[in-house]
């Protein structure tokens, strides 16, 4: 679930870039898209591209859907609480609160409603619901009966060598999406099996032509003074560091690593550069990116223990950790832990000063609120 | 029902629901009577089952004036006003309600509002007809209809068990990376992980053993569960390893406990909780070697199975999906593949029979056996020696013939 739209205050760089570069013009993102119903058979992590472009990962038909939400009017953010959040999802949707999964949350960076991907149900009958919360503080559903959108297939890659349909029984490997971003004119996702324990990480040109293979990008372990592991990624912001878009990336045992955006290629094995360990019983859930007092941090929500703040002016310089980290130590990028942030289960940035989280409080009732960022 | 309220009501409720019984109750909240000329004589709101849908109903209101369908039918009339109008809400204590959100038209001189998604048994509905919204209503009538509906709770059927867990074998390595949990029923999604525990020889919890992953990683069908081992306790030189050690420690026993309480995906729980009691052996960080494999060939013109050993237990799903036998023309040979032997031995029964002729077996280097290891690269490489070794082919090619 988690993870999000990481846009964010890499917009503004993200289309000087694109200008730069002469790529898709503003007025070209809803080129190819058709108008119709949209079909969604789950609606997994979420993230928004330019011009209130939806990207919502659609894991059990194994595809991405662009949808352009047509929500496109500028608007500035409302700091809110609303308790309960999934209790009045609920009663919008005629069911009771434990039949509520909210997969995702995501900002729309330009009318800075909040977009949460919701499943009603838990069994066979589960349907995927987007529902939006403008400022005002009311849940609604988007209705997705007459909107522009697109589609990106994510097939298995072939196995090569072997032609022809060998065994008939079905196939129950299925990819999970565990994070999206939409960086310049591409939107990277970041996969995760239900078999093979593997990283998979694609970028998909937008507007959506066909779909290219998955990245496999190799990790090394800082902790780790003697081995390589390869291990699928939890959650990832694209970042410049310096003049080069980069990809910062946290994996299920919670090191931080930092790679060139520009390897990302089909069938490339890349290895990271470990730049932070962020030590145990922390598996990272999502992160974001912002800027205050003049510098850039990561803010990485955990399952377990609180957020951590990051500060990224040393990225650039950054060593690789190469070596043991011994005693329990840390190395490479220094953080802080905000305590108060405990129970995050979603996380995005609502505007520069604040980030919205999806809050875990009693009796399982959820609390949607903005936080100042810290 | 005294003259001059405007709204008279009656017994709507048609018991008409398909496997459903409803307990309905009606009655006016409000009524204005110093009203003149009402633009209708009386009014009715009833629920009407969905024909051949599950819980799917649609609230219809009748009696209304002709003129103020047509109004409701205009385009004048603002969408934004429906659910004060006509609405369905879920009664729950506590929980502010909230209209459920549907579908509202005017057809065959009727009112109707079909909510959005079925309802839910064991819960109740209140729907809502205000009179007070309709157009013009200030100067004609005011007052409110209800009916209320309960759908009768599923009754508990428990059926659904634990039918099978891979790795099959007793003894498992300390470096195990999964688990598969086949169930034979789907299974509904959402806070599974703490229906699962692994208990170490002293009968206690292991703290936090599994990744724990929102995705909840489950076959299309549901029916599979993959459960990984937090590979932070596996892997040697990471933190989580070394302040709270392995998740399993070779020379002891552990059992894995899959509680009853785990709903299917009709939401009754299992039929019974399910354990699996294994012995931890030493970790294995060989690649799996296929040169090492031994194959017994089937007869010819039979349909006998190929017989595959693969010197030591590997992953069950990636070993039916990343094997393949190719003809002699390089196309897959149309058959079922299946697991022998505690998944050591591969077996695989052809459709057609066996033709004398070449074959390759065709095996995917992702492939792994328990513990991650795919074919030229262990789970982890050491790295002392400069670059680790890379096996860049992605297939390796076993040739065998059929005589």
């Amino acid at each position: 679930m988690l993870n999000r739209m990481k846009l964010k205050n890499l917009l503004t760089t993200s289309f000087a870039l694109a200008l730069l570069a002469g790529a898709v013009s503003a007025a070209n993102w809803t080129a190819g898209m058709t108008e119709g119903k949209v079909a969604l058979k789950s609606a997994g992590p979420i993230t928004f591209g330019p011009d209130g472009i939806l990207f919502v990962a659609d894991t059990k038909a194994a595809a991405i859907i662009a949808i352009a939400t047509g929500d496109t009017q500028a608007g500035a953010a409302k700091t809110f609480k609303i308790e309960g959040i999934n209790q009045k999802i609920a009663a919008l949707l005629g069911t009771a609160a434990d039949q509520i999964l909210i997969d995702d949350l995501a900002v729309n960076p330009v009318s800075h409603a909040a977009y949460l991907a919701v499943t009603r149900g838990r069994g066979a009958g589960a349907t995927p619901v987007l529902v939006r919360v403008k400022g005002d503080g009311q849940p609604e559903v988007v209705s997705l009966d007459k909107l522009k959108h697109a589609r990106a297939e994510l097939p298995d890659a072939p196995v090569e060598g072997v032609q022809g349909e060998g065994k008939k029984q079905s196939n129950p490997r299925q990819e999970s999406i565990t994070d999206l971003a939409f960086f310049q004119d591409r939107l990277l996702v970041a996969g995760l099996s239900n078999e093979e324990f593997s990283s998979a990480l694609r970028a998909i040109p937008f507007p959506f032509q066909k779909v290219v293979n998955g990245t496999s990008v190799e990790i090394y372990h800082g902790a780790h003074g003697k081995f390589e592991t390869r291990s699928p990624i939890r959650t990832f912001v694209p970042f410049m560091v310096g003049n080069e878009p980069q990809l910062l990336a946290a994996y299920t045992c919670t090191p931080l690593v930092q790679f060139p955006l520009s390897d990302i290629k089909p069938a490339a094995k890349i290895k990271g550069k470990t730049i932070a360990e962020l030590g145990n019983r922390n598996r990272p859930l999502d992160m974001i990116v912002y800027h205050k007092d003049g510098k850039d941090w990561l803010l990485l929500a955990n399952n377990s223990r609180g957020v951590m703040k990051i500060a990224t002016d040393h990225i650039a310089g950054a060593d690789a950790i190469t070596a043991p980290v011994g005693g329990g130590g840390t190395q490479g990028l220094k953080y802080e832990t905000i305590e108060s942030w405990k129970g995050i289960e979603q996380l995005d940035k609502l505007d520069d000063a604040h980030a919205l989280v999806l809050r875990r409080g009693e009796a399982g009732a959820l609390h949607l609120e903005s936080l100042p960022l810290p | 029902m005294s003259e001059g309220r405007g709204i008279f009501w009656g017994k709507s409720w048609r018991p008409a629901f398909a496997g459903l019984l409803f307990v309905c109750s009606i009655g006016v909240e409000a009524a204005d009577s110093n009203s003149s000329a009402p633009p209708f004589a009386a009014v009715f709101l009833r629920w009407v089952s969905v024909p051949k849908e599950t819980n799917r109903v649609t609230l219809e209101v009748s009696g209304l004036g002709a003129d103020t369908l047509a109004t409701l039918q205009s385009t004048n009339w603002p969408a934004a006003n429906w659910p004060r109008l006509l609405s369905v809400f879920v009664e729950q204590p506590g929980i502010e309600p909230l209209p459920m959100i549907g579908t509202h038209r005017v057809e065959n001189a009727q009112l109707r509002f079909t909510p959005a998604f079925p309802l839910e048994p064991g819960l109740r509905y209140r729907a809502v007809f205000d009179a007070g919204q309709l157009p013009r209503a200030a100067t004609t009538t005011a007052g409110k209809l209800t009916t209320t509906l309960t759908v009768p709770a599923r009754p508990e059927r428990t059926t659904t068990t634990v039918t099978q867990v891979y790795p099959s074998a007793d003894v498992l390595p300390e470096n195990l990376l999964k688990f598969y949990l086949h169930f034979s029923a789907p299974m509904s999604r959402g806070s599974i992980y703490e229906h699962i525990r692994l208990l170490n020889e002293a009968n206690q919890p292991v703290e936090l053993p599994f990744l724990e992953l929102a995705e909840e990683l489950w076959s299309a069908d549901r029916m599979r569960l993959t459960l990984f081992i937090d590979p932070g306790r596996i892997k040697r030189e990471v933190k989580p390893l070394e302040e709270i050690g392995p998740t399993l420690q070779a020379g002891k026993r552990f059992t894995l406990v899959i509680g009853r309480g785990w709903k299917d995906a009709e939401g009754n729980r299992l039929k019974d909780s399910f354990t699996k009691r294994f012995f931890v052996g030493p970790p294995d960080r060989e690649p799996p070697d296929p040169q090492r494999w031994s194959y017994q060939a089937p007869p010819i013109r039979t349909r006998e199975p190929l017989a595959v050993d693969m010197a030591k237990p590997m992953d069950a799903a990636l070993a039916v999906r990343m094997i393949h036998v190719l003809d002699a023309t390089g196309r897959a040979v149309a058959g079922q593949a299946l697991l022998m032997e505690r998944e050591r031995v591969w077996k695989f029964l052809p459709q057609q029979v066996w033709k004398p002729g070449r074959y390759t077996l065709v095996v995917e280097t992702a492939i792994e056996d328990l513990a991650g290891n795919n074919i030229g690269k262990a789970f982890e490489v050491e790295l002392n020696e400069g670059a680790p070794r890379r096996l860049e082919q992605s297939t390796v090619r076993l040739p065998f013939e059929l005589r």
